[in-house]
């Protein structure tokens, strides 16, 4: 086996690449050594097959269109690292309004309001766990009715605010009602204590106002 | 005429219902009219000035829990006082008062049975001759309205409305 220098030696001696004192030294070596002359001549005659077979030049096909093709990626890939400096901010709005030009956005955004909407809607109309208002009028001028759901005191709450206070002086008295009885024909509902007794009877007038029977004093 | 005509059948009524007081009791109606559920209304007094209490001994149904508690976490006070309660039925068809007292009280009128449970009404809260507020309501069972009334005295007069659980 030929030392690598050998080899090396034989491929620039083939070529044509050594120069005057290289060349007499390695053709004194190969009239010294028959192997090495024979693994010469038998690369010589090879590589002169080949040159006989093949253009001495070969031409590039469409090398004007080769050549413009990577000057546009060389482009494109300066373009990339630019955007890549820029900020965060320019960055997600040019991917926002890239998005925005995308054929199924309009679509895809109709979708989500419309969940979105159920999502909101959902608590108004389906919440089974408390009480609601869904609407409040208020007649009376300066009064304002206000609504939310209390959780550390689990209630719901109607706030009015506004009403004229009831004078001081003024008995305020409860009754305690334990039964109850409705006589449709006349929209009259008469009112029982604990005891069965009646404690006052309630209708109402021709403009709906309630009216109110009963056989004790007010106070 | 016609206006008056209500009034004279009030009349009647409540003239035959105290006449016949301490007679035998009324049998109750033969059919008695459809129900949505039942709910127990309370007027209440809430106030900071404890001499200001009527010393009323009304307690609240015992299945609310410690109802004095809640009111607190929503209405600024100390003390709480049931001046009057009552436990009334939702007519199907008719119109329902809950009256603890003829100061302030409601007109329930039932709009059927709400999905997932609970009863929809339309509720009128009256104090006196005047309605003070009209709302449309989904009330569930054991979830109270709380309802901040009338400022009186030092304190304000609330009304509280539980459907009950049947």
């Amino acid at each position: 086996m030929k030392p690598p220098s050998e080899d090396h030696d034989l491929i620039r001696w083939l070529d044509g690449e050594m120069n005057d004192t290289e060349l007499a030294a390695f053709e004194a070596r190969l009239k010294d050594d028959p192997v090495l002359a024979k693994e010469a001549d038998d690369l010589r005659a090879l590589s002169a097959g080949i040159r006989d077979h093949l253009p001495a030049e070969m031409k590039v096909p469409h090398a004007d269109f080769f050549n413009s093709q990577i000057q546009v990626r060389i482009a494109q890939m300066d373009l990339d690292e630019i955007r890549q400096k820029q900020t965060g901010a320019t960055s997600l709005a040019d991917s926002f309004l890239a998005w925005m030009r995308k054929p199924w956005f309009a679509t895809a955004g109709a979708v989500a309001l419309a969940v979105l909407g159920l999502v909101w809607m959902r608590p108004h109309t389906q919440d089974t766990a408390h009480s609601l208002i869904l609407s409040s009028y208020t007649p009376g001028l300066g009064v304002e009715a206000s609504t939310y759901h209390d959780n550390e005191a689990d209630a719901t709450v109607l706030m009015l605010d506004g009403l004229e206070e009831v004078p001081a002086d003024r008995k305020i008295s409860g009754i305690s009602v334990h039964r109850s009885e409705t006589e449709p024909e006349i929209a009259a509902t008469t009112l029982f204590d604990a005891a069965g007794s009646p404690l006052l009877v309630i209708s109402r007038d021709a403009v709906g106002h309630p009216l109110f029977l009963t056989n004790t004093p007010r106070g | 005429m016609k206006a008056l005509l209500p009034t004279l059948l009030l009349l009647i009524a409540g003239t035959n219902l105290f006449a016949q007081e301490k007679a035998a009791p009324q049998p109750l109606p033969a059919v008695k009219p459809a129900t949505e559920g039942k709910v127990w209304g309370a007027l209440i007094f809430a106030t900071n000035d404890a001499s200001q209490l009527l010393g009323s001994q009304e307690k609240a149904p015992a299945h609310l829990g410690p109802l004095n508690d809640r009111l607190a976490k929503v209405f600024a006070f100390k003390h709480f006082e049931i001046l009057g309660q009552h436990q009334q039925d939702i007519f199907r068809e008719y119109e329902s008062w809950v009256v603890p007292s003829r100061d302030l009280f409601l007109k329930i009128d039932s709009n059927g049975p709400a999905d997932n449970g609970g009863v929809k009404l339309h509720l009128q809260v009256w104090r006196d001759q005047q309605v003070l507020v009209k709302s449309d309501a989904v009330l569930r069972p054991g979830s109270p309205l709380f309802i901040g009334g009338p400022k009186w005295k030092d304190g304000r007069l609330i009304f509280v409305l539980l459907l009950e659980r049947k």
